[in-house]
């Protein structure tokens, strides 16, 4: 089955923007899912940051790790939160 | 960061909740507070203090991740006031660069009483910390920085192995028991007298994703035996308080709120997904529904009926023991409600409380696959006379929900078991003039209420010798107050293969 890849918009925050070295990405992928996204962003640029401890939101809605992606879609990562 | 030219429009009145990249004005916020009809303001300060777990810090920086913060804190003010009627609630959250004593967050609560003020502040502040985007990277006098939460080796260590220590030493439950609870989803159907302690147990148990499904609201009159609510949250929907209240009690699993019922309409799409669902209504109408979802989908159902001192607790799984059909064959839910329900009528708080607390336990049991006989038994406890009475269940023939499961598993079934348990005064007279008709007294309960059949005798309602006896004579006939005993009773002598037993109806 040929995979077919849409073009997503990521953006980082704290200490996941400090490890990719960018606030904002535009990208190419075959993910399906942010699970997907993230491991494939895991490799390309360096993050450490272990996926079990991280939430996403989706088109800045909290979203799953599992939730079908489509293109266009604005991803972002949410490493634990510190707010007060 | 904040387009510029936002602080223009700082504090507007529409706006309950508002990031800014610039000092907090307290006193502004503070006189947005007034209003005549608050006899209460309750105000919290977040402050950056110039230390963390024992590290000196010199200023913190936060970052937000704007457009998800917006909405977030306006979903929380805005569930905060549903929470706690006639409360208005501001909050401000600072971004940017922060010194040692300057103001990260503020929130303001304006009241008419000081309960509902002090909670709905503590609860916007709880509800921020767990939600909002916001992140703060620490400043140390070194030079050193780190994000707050974030450092891999410490936010991989979660605080769950040591809250749950004394659960996880049981052998019974070990790291892979509390690895099983952990993942389980559990529904909870009616956040009631049953579901506010059920949820309470199941959450500190850290069963992983906790649904609660109530569509009714917090009432004083129930405040009594809903353990989950304060006076604070009178007239909020309960699942939205039983939520706060539970994401306190265990803030590391994940909580869902349904506001409304559960009906014939949405009882699968709810059921479905889940490892073990809590019947925990005051209503038949609703327990069927919810049984067959639960029965059709093959998901185990804990559920448990209060009827003032007592209390009935059964757990249904699709392959063992019988199902609620099989229990109350024939009989309506409006009959059966007549029977013997707590809705609306006078109950005792700890019976609802026990019962609510053996779900907890059964279920948790169920995650750990250590149901033992809780599948084939009904358990009936009686808080009045401290007894309990544990009755087999089994699958009833030609039951119209198992009966295709029961003729798979048992090619013959027995004799006595095709006898319905139930008559009425029709078939009583049938069963010709040998028939005992016994009312079965309850403790405490000196005559029968004056609907009650004529009676041969009259016994206390555990003397199971006496009745052993009568009905090795005869057909015997057993009637009680509600007709919840006298049938758990017809069901154990059946069992006990005295055939000639039945419970009245009607």
């Amino acid at each position: 089955m040929p995979e077919t890849s849409i073009r997503l918009k990521v953006r980082f925050f704290a200490v996941l923007r400090e490890q990719a070295g960018c606030s904002t990405l535009t990208l190419e992928t075959t993910a399906s899912t942010p699970a997907g996204l993230y491991s494939e962003l895991q490799t390309k640029h360096a993050l450490t940051f272990p996926v079990s401890l991280l939430r996403v939101s989706v088109n800045e809605r909290y979203a799953e790790m599992t939730t079908p992606l489509a293109a266009g879609d604005r991803v972002v990562f949410i490493p634990p939160v510190a707010g007060g | 960061m904040r387009p510029a030219g936002r602080d223009a429009c700082r504090y507007s009145i529409s706006q309950m909740f508002e990031l800014t990249a610039t000092p907090i004005d307290t006193a502004a916020l503070t006189a947005r507070l007034a209003a005549p009809e608050a006899g209460a303001a309750v105000i919290f300060e977040g402050r950056v203090r110039n230390h963390h777990l024992g590290r000196p810090v010199i200023r913190l920086e936060y970052e937000a991740f704007d457009e998800l913060a917006q909405a977030e804190g306006d979903a929380i003010v805005a569930e905060t006031e549903r929470l706690y009627p006639g409360t208005r609630v501001l909050c401000v959250h600072r971004t940017g660069t922060l010194q040692i004593g300057e103001a990260a967050v503020w929130i303001g609560v304006a009241s008419a009483h000081r309960q509902a003020g002090f909670a709905a502040c503590r609860h916007v502040i709880e509800d921020l910390k767990l939600r909002l985007p916001v992140w703060k990277k620490e400043h140390h006098p070194d030079g050193a920085a780190e994000w707050v939460n974030c450092t891999t080796e410490a936010a991989a260590k979660p605080a769950a192995p040591y809250y749950h220590a004394r659960q996880v030493a049981l052998p019974e439950v070990g790291e892979a028991g509390q690895a099983r609870i952990a993942a389980a989803r559990v529904l909870v159907v009616g956040v009631g007298g049953l579901g506010c302690p059920a949820a309470l147990y199941l959450a500190g148990a850290g069963v992983g994703r906790l649904t609660l499904v109530d569509g009714g609201r917090v009432e004083l009159s129930n405040l009594h035996r809903q353990i989950l609510f304060t006076s604070a949250e009178v007239g909020a929907p309960k699942v939205l308080a039983a939520a706060a209240r539970l994401r306190q009690h265990n803030p590391k699993i994940e909580i869902i709120a349904h506001e409304g019922e559960l009906t014939a309409t949405n009882a699968r799409a709810l059921v479905a997904g889940q490892t073990v669902v809590l019947d925990c209504t005051d209503n038949f109408a609703t327990r069927f529904v919810l049984h067959d979802a639960c029965h059709a989908l093959g998901i185990p159902l804990v559920a448990a009926a209060v009827h003032r001192f007592e209390g009935t607790l059964d757990v249904f799984r699709r392959d063992t023991g019988g199902c609620l059909h099989c229990l109350w064959e024939g009989r309506s839910p409006a009959e059966l409600d007549t029977a013997g329900n707590c809705a609306g009528g006078p109950v005792f708080g700890p019976a609802v409380g026990v019962l609510g607390v053996m779900q907890a336990a059964e279920a948790i049991k169920l995650l750990l696959g250590r149901e033992g006989d809780s599948v084939h038994q009904s358990r009936l406890v009686n808080l009045l006379d401290g007894s309990q009475l544990n009755v087999e269940r089994a699958m009833r023939p030609g039951c119209p929900v198992c009966s295709k499961l029961h003729q798979l598993k048992i090619a013959h079934p027995p004799e006595n078991a095709e006898k319905s348990i139930f008559v009425n005064a029709a078939g009583i007279g049938a069963l010709g003039p040998a028939a005992k008709t016994v009312y079965l007294l309850e403790a405490g309960e000196s005559t029968p209420r004056q609907s009650a059949p004529p009676m041969i005798t009259t016994v206390a309602a555990l003397d199971l010798i006496q009745l052993r006896e009568f009905a090795a004579t005869g057909p015997l006939v057993l009637v009680c107050r509600y007709g919840v005993r006298s049938a758990a009773i017809t069901r154990l002598l059946r069992t006990e293969g005295l055939a000639n037993v039945f419970a009245q109806t009607g």
